[in-house]
């Protein structure tokens, strides 16, 4: 347990330096935290076959790679809800009625009631909904069984997160580049606010750049952490981050602040842009952004001239109705001042080429053409699926080697909107069955009703998860997952850096509990085809993929926790980019063919109702949760007992709300409850609703769904076609207009954890 | 060869070799790991006054009782 009280401060720091020894009777593994997505290199101390403590890693560049709700995994996971067995749902669905059958049992059943529905609506009508990032060991096994079966449909969180901003920076320049934190003398936050206990290395890197006299600019409408201890804060109205792109590119265009040699010889497009961007003179994006032109003009010279400079990944545009402009102006940015795979800059890495990586794992060249036309939303929103990334296989395979890069999981997806009207009833064939793995659906995407409506809509769910999460209580099947303390993870960041790391097995799995690769080899087995997964166990997997290293995935593990791919800089000096043209498309031609702008622009927001006068934000982590994970840890929900809405002080006067007052917040949607917390760093107008929440203790089942009823933000985000992004069909959740309702405080009834007896 | 080209060119020596010395810490087996450990940590360790990674709740962290959490595994 942490102790209650900090020790002498020095004595803390002396012991981080010293060579850490362990304890009698524990033995060390050296581990990659699975707790969030940021997938920290940690180490866990096992005693008598359970790990009993998670710290910081031993190798310094893993310096203080650790947050709160690493060191409280050991007993998160041994939670007493946590599912041991697989459970077969026998009253209906959503009834909470479960009964214990076997693992065999269980994909017996799935197997030939998948097949039913494929043999009668064809392999389209499956689909998934996971990521790599929260299973770990799934490495690609699921799309390549999907692959061979014939299903296009598989959605991810990712659709918003990440691994759709992979797939448009390659409408630029052909990859998704990382930051060079280590080496860079600038930084632009987006929105994005890392902090000790969220983003951790990243809060690290940034700070260290600090350290070292970088400079640090922060566009956000909140005055964060980051924005605080920064050089410039722009506190742009939410959801106008392409507008203020528009702006920083009208400064370095006509300042001739850009790298006028790389844009002769290595972009294509650059006088169009310039007429596009003479659309947005500061006094314009000075309207749509709400900050002061000078400001403005001071942030973009400071980013053109002060680099090499880096915009590191923000999720804040992957969420908007702008998002393929915002992402490409980012990309455009970086490419135009010259920061293109520069030391400092934003490095185009590639797959490491020592280790099988899991786009080939995924064998997309077997999923017929056919079958790729059929992927949902493709017609529309084709940005990130197959259509939209079709462009980008010859270019890929001449610059980096294979034609299918699935940077982030993020390039070949459905758009999870369009996925979940087709499961409802509502696209151009059915979809009846539903598998979702380390992710809870109804929680991570927008419109909360409709995805419910879907599950409801299906003949087969089946969910593979460690806790009895709203989504899957609406399953048919909930097979008990594994985590990442119980099994070995080849770790290859999913093509965003060739860096490959290790994480050792540190104890059995409790139960019947099985890893994601499991679970796809049993349901290749079920489906008759066992030779999509050869590999007898997730070892011998990975020994296949590090033959080209000569090792055994046991001597790799002794070898190192962490394997480079020697940086190479500049590859497109020989290469050329990895785009139809072989340049940095600012106009892209692939967009242009997909029929969409070729150029980035701005959609203004739609005109409001005047019932909703406020703005709310959605999709904003909280320190002790990732995700819509982590509320059955009691030390987690004892620092965020309820859900917070933030709210300046100001717009608190204006509707008359008090500090800890329940309300609600309604939008044509929906409305759920939250509690008020006034922030002197929230501006007028705006509030933010915290992602994810929903209490494990309260009622499960349909209708209540453990309090996500109440309080889940998905239920407010919408996905109109007003409130979704054109070439990708993301919803916009940076700018949602709302209301407050007051409530009656009497009749607000809170169900503390203990109360209700839960984890006691 | 253009005053920018040859700060690049340096730029890029210097980032291969921090990988380098990375990858060798990282491996912490011969002499020379360990030798590129040191030089590794005494580049990335901060002066403690300095050290903004400082955190009562992780570095006086214990961890648990292996008993303890079987209890609690079981509910007990």
């Amino acid at each position: 347990m942490p102790a209650a009280n900090p020790l002498d401060p020095q004595q803390v720091v002396d012991a981080k330096y010293e060579e850490r020894k362990l304890r009698p009777g524990v033995t060390m593994k050296r581990t990659i935290c699975g707790s969030c997505d940021i997938a920290c290199s940690v180490v866990s101390e096992v005693k008598n076959g359970r790990v009993v403590r998670v710290r910081s890693s031993d190798n310094p560049i893993f310096r203080d790679n650790i947050c709160m709700k690493g060191i409280i995994a050991p007993k998160g996971l041994a939670n007493p809800n946590r599912i041991m067995h697989p459970m077969k749902r026998v009253g209906e669905r959503g009834s909470g009625k479960w009964e214990q059958v076997s693992w065999e049992e269980a994909f017996a059943d799935i197997g030939t009631r998948l097949k039913t529905i494929i043999a009668e609506h064809g392999p389209e009508a499956w689909a998934v909904s996971t990521s790599q990032w929260n299973t770990g060991t799934d490495h690609g096994l699921g799309r390549r069984i999907m692959n061979h079966i014939g299903s296009p449909n598989w959605t991810s969180g990712v659709a918003l997160c990440a691994g759709n901003t992979a797939a448009i920076n390659r409408f630029t320049y052909g990859w998704f580049p990382i930051g060079d934190f280590q080496n860079t003398k600038c930084i632009v936050l987006m929105g994005h606010n890392p902090r000790r206990h969220s983003w951790t290395p990243m809060y690290t890197w940034i700070k260290q750049a600090q350290a070292r006299g970088a400079k640090l600019i922060v566009t956000d409408p909140r005055r964060s952490s980051s924005a605080e201890r920064a050089d410039i804060w722009l506190p742009l109205k939410v959801g106008s981050d392409a507008a203020m792109m528009f702006g920083w590119l009208k400064v370095i265009i006509d300042e001739e602040l850009y790298d006028k040699d790389f844009v002769k010889q290595w972009t294509i497009g650059f006088d169009e842009l310039k007429k596009r961007v003479d659309e947005y003179p500061l006094e314009r994006v000075g309207k749509l952004t709400g900050c002061d032109p000078e400001m403005i003009a001071k942030a973009a010279r400071m980013y053109a001239t002060e680099g090499p400079s880096i915009i590191p990944w923000t999720p804040i545009t992957d969420m908007q109705r702008n998002s393929t402009s915002a992402i490409r102006l980012q990309s455009i940015l970086r490419a135009i001042c010259g920061y293109v795979d520069v030391p400092g800059g934003e490095l185009l890495q590639g797959f490491n080429p020592d280790v099988v990586n899991e786009s080939a794992i995924e064998m997309h060249h077997v999923l017929s053409d056919e079958q790729k036309a059929k992927q949902l939303g493709s017609d529309e929103h084709p940005a990130f699926t197959y259509r939209g990334q079709e462009r980008f296989r010859g270019p890929t395979k001449k610059v980096w080697g294979q034609e299918y890069a699935n940077l982030i999981m993020g390039c070949h997806m459905t758009p999870p909107s369009s996925l979940f009207r087709a499961m409802a009833g509502d696209g151009p064939y059915p979809v009846k069955a539903f598998f979702f793995l380390g992710n809870n659906p109804i929680m991570s995407y927008a419109n909360m009703k409709l995805i419910i409506k879907a599950i409801m809509n299906q003949d087969l769910v089946v969910a593979h998860e460690q806790f009895m999460t709203p989504s899957a209580q609406l399953a048919d099947y909930v097979l008990p997952a594994d985590s990442w303390l119980e099994r070995p993870w080849l770790m290859d960041s999913f093509g965003w850096t060739s860096t490959v790391r290790t994480s050792e097995k540190s104890m059995e799995p409790p139960g019947e509990c099985r890893s994601t690769f499991e679970f796809w080899k049993l349901l290749a087995g079920a489906l008759d085809q066992p030779e999509i997964v050869p590999w007898e166990t997730l070892e011998d997997f990975y020994d296949y993929r590090l033959e080209n290293l000569g090792m055994s995935w046991e001597e790799f593990v002794a070898e190192t926790d962490v394997h480079f791919k020697a940086p190479e800089f500049r590859k497109y000096l020989k290469t050329g980019f990895a785009t139809p043209s072989g340049k940095v498309e600012l106009k892209s031609s692939a967009l242009e063919e997909l029929g969409f702008d070729p150029l980035p622009y701005f959609r203004e927001d739609p005109p409001t109702d005047p019932e909703y006068p406020l703005m709310l934000f959605t999709g904003v982590r909280e320190d002790g949760f990732f995700q819509t994970g982590h509320r059955h840890i009691e030390e987690m929900r004892e620092r965020h007992p309820e859900p917070l809405m933030f709210v300046s002080p100001g717009t608190a006067r204006e509707f008359k709300l008090d500090e800890d007052e329940w309300v609600e917040v309604e939008n044509e949607l929906a409305k759920i409850s939250i509690k008020v917390a006034i922030k002197d760093a929230m501006p007028d107008g705006l509030i933010r609703i915290p992602h994810g929440w929903w209490k494990p203790e309260m009622e499960q089942g349909a209708g209540h769904l453990s309090g996500a009823l109440k309080y889940a933000d998905a239920q407010l985000c919408r996905d109109d076609e007003d409130y979704l992004d054109r070439e990708q069909g993301i919803p916009h959740i940076k700018g949602v207009p709302c209301r407050i309702n007051k409530v009656p405080q009497d009749r607000v009834k809170v169900v503390t954890v203990a109360e209700a007896g839960y984890a006691e | 060869m253009s005053a920018r080209e040859r700060w690049l060119r340096k730029q890029e020596r210097s980032a291969r070799l921090a990988a380098f010395l990375a990858a060798r810490s990282s491996r912490n087996k011969s002499l020379s790991d360990k030798i590129c450990r040191y030089l590794v940590n005494r580049a990335t360790a901060v002066k403690p006054e300095d050290d903004f990674m400082r955190d009562p709740l992780i570095d006086n962290d214990m961890g648990f009782d292996p008993d303890e959490l079987d209890r609690f595994q079981r509910g007990e």
